[in-house]
């Protein structure tokens, strides 16, 4: 008992041993760096309403700098905003705007080096060339942070949130718009990203390259360029997110390369034009999805095998499936299929006769692509039906054995 | 007339053979063998096939995998000079470098400079080891 309250004791100690440094124009301490410089590790920088042009902001002490009033640093479009050089720091209530651009050595609003602990809450960053860069970091957190750029066509832009060689990072709640991609993940492993928006970038919402064990839940991905991409990756989850209005014609809701071990699950595709592209995937869930009102459902190019499209509700695409080979390597079970005119006649939920989820229009579109032309004229629908009793063109076993009768409630 | 037609005709014959270079509409068209978004233009590569078809790549990686896989016939290779914005220049012409802190889309790492002098100034400054195109092109199977 003696030696816990002397712990506690010590441990008040060190805590009251830490000093507040308050920066503003009403304090005595005017500028950033002068703060920094007073400070030792375990201080607090408290900076005021108001607006400092520092250049570059080096912070290599273990502090906590926190901003009252979102105050404004202005990188001046020359600068790398911050820069944290040490551990354990916490970067919270700040407004940074116009990191320095395009040059070779991509300027930042924030930029970690090689470090662990780091904490970024509750930003604004606006017009930076990239939001916020982690290299080489571990057990970080991103939350909560307001990233926005003005990225154009035709223009070199960073990333919003980018993540490079490092592991166990949380990136939770922070709405990103405008960069060339929302977030960027490139050798990042054990990571979760959790309720993002990441809207209107120019080019992915999120994009994954070589990391491996991470998980994406409840985000929303809209309005971006193309979508989400997931590439060269294995062992990915991705649980209940929105992948919506991604149109172009190299847009898709989520393009899925070179992946396997992964599991989609209870994720929403609405109005892309590709739901979801697969090419060169194995063994990959997709379970309980919803695909609404896209152009294709999925598109399963023939170098996927053994994937299992399990419970998923296909509502009023245009496609729901196409294909580029006649190998068929993956299996569908019971999904929903709202083109589906089989019946069910012992009245058990799942239709009596199998649905071909390929449509033999699907099969000539991928060929020809402005064959389009004459979609929904008298001839292809009857070439259509008439594919549906005796399929020759379309692959026979490319079959839904199970076809449910009612759109499952998801 | 007469004259005018052979004009005329000479006029498409060369407009069709060309060597030139498409330019890369930045991040709105696809990379031919990965099927990324191409939003670097320092990067890029652009390749014409004997037949006169064009095709365009986010790396000289993909463009050297897309190439050795397909086994295309190719007439002509482009790659992205890395000290412009978007400008695609003869392969063969370029001096190379690649690793060190070169981060190319696809990994390649594989930057391409228009001169020697160049390529010697940013061989130290990148950390990266010189290359020559026959070297790049020898590098993939």
């Amino acid at each position: 008992m003696k030696k816990l309250i002397c712990i506690l004791f010590l441990l008040l100690f060190s805590i009251s041993n830490a000093k507040t440094i308050e920066v503003g124009s009403k304090f005595p301490v005017k500028k950033i760096k002068q703060a920094l410089q007073l400070a030792v590790d375990g201080d607090t920088i408290i900076v005021n309403g108001g607006v400092y042009k520092e250049g570059n902001i080096l912070i290599n002490k273990k502090i906590i700098f926190l901003g009252k009033n979102f105050p404004i640093i202005d990188g001046q479009r020359k600068f790398e905003v911050i820069s944290v050089n040490a551990d354990n720091v916490v970067i919270k209530g700040f407004k940074i705007i116009n990191s320095g651009y395009a040059s070779l050595d991509d300027p930042c609003g924030i930029k970690v080096y090689d470090k662990s602990f780091v904490k970024i809450e509750n930003n604004i960053l606006d017009n930076n060339f990239f939001g916020i860069y982690l290299q080489n970091s571990r057990n970080c957190l991103i939350k909560n942070n307001k990233i926005l750029a003005y990225g154009k066509q035709e223009q070199l832009i960073g990333n919003g949130i980018h993540c490079w060689k490092s592991d166990n990072l949380q990136i939770i709640a922070n709405k990103i718009s405008g960069h060339r991609d929302g977030i960027y993940f490139e050798f990042v492993t054990q990571s979760i990203i959790w309720r993002n928006i990441s809207n209107k970038n120019i080019r992915y919402g999120l994009h994954f390259m070589f990391s491996n064990d991470d998980a994406y839940i409840t985000n929303v991905f809209k309005n971006n360029g193309a979508g989400v991409a997931v590439m060269f990756t294995k062992n990915v989850k991705m649980y209940n997110n929105y992948f919506e209005e991604n149109w172009g014609d190299s847009a898709y809701g989520l393009l899925l390369k070179e992946i396997a071990d992964s599991y989609i699950f209870n994720n929403k595709f609405a109005r892309n034009t590709s739901g979801i592209y697969m090419e060169g995937t194995s063994r990959i869930k997709v379970e309980k999805n919803v695909f609404e009102s896209n152009g294709w459902g999925m598109k399963i190019q023939a170098s996927c095998m053994d994937n299992e499209i399990v419970n998923n509700n296909y509502l009023k695409n245009t496609f729901d499936i196409s294909t580029n080979g006649s190998l068929v390597l993956n299996t569908f079970n019971s999904n929903y299929w709202d083109k589906y005119e089989g019946y069910d006649l012992d009245k058990n939920g799942v239709g009596d006769v199998p649905y071909h989820p390929l449509s033999l229009f699907a099969v000539l579109t991928e060929k020809t692509p402005s064959a389009m032309l004459l979609y929904r004229s008298f001839m292809i629908t009857l070439l259509d039906k008439s594919e549906k009793v005796l399929p020759s063109i379309t692959p026979d076993n490319f079959i839904d054995k199970t076809p449910l009768m009612k759109s499952l409630p998801l | 007339m007469k004259s005018f037609l052979i004009l005329l005709i000479t006029f498409f014959v060369i407009s069709c053979n060309s060597n030139r270079p498409k330019p890369i509409k930045l991040n709105s068209e696809n990379c031919e063998f990965c099927k990324m978004t191409i939003a670097n233009g320092k990067f890029g590569a652009e390749l014409i096939t004997q037949k006169g078809r064009y095709y365009k790549f986010d790396d000289v990686a993909c463009m050297l995998q897309y190439t050795k896989s397909n086994q295309v016939l190719v007439k002509m290779f482009f790659v992205n000079d890395y000290l412009k914005e978007n400008e695609l220049v003869t392969a063969e012409k370029c001096f190379f470098l690649k690793g060190g802190t070169i981060n190319s889309p696809m990994r390649g790492n594989i930057a391409a400079f228009s001169s020697d002098k160049e390529q010697k100034e940013f061989q130290t400054k990148l950390n990266a080891e010189p290359m020559t195109w026959q070297q790049v092109y020898d590098s993939y199977k």
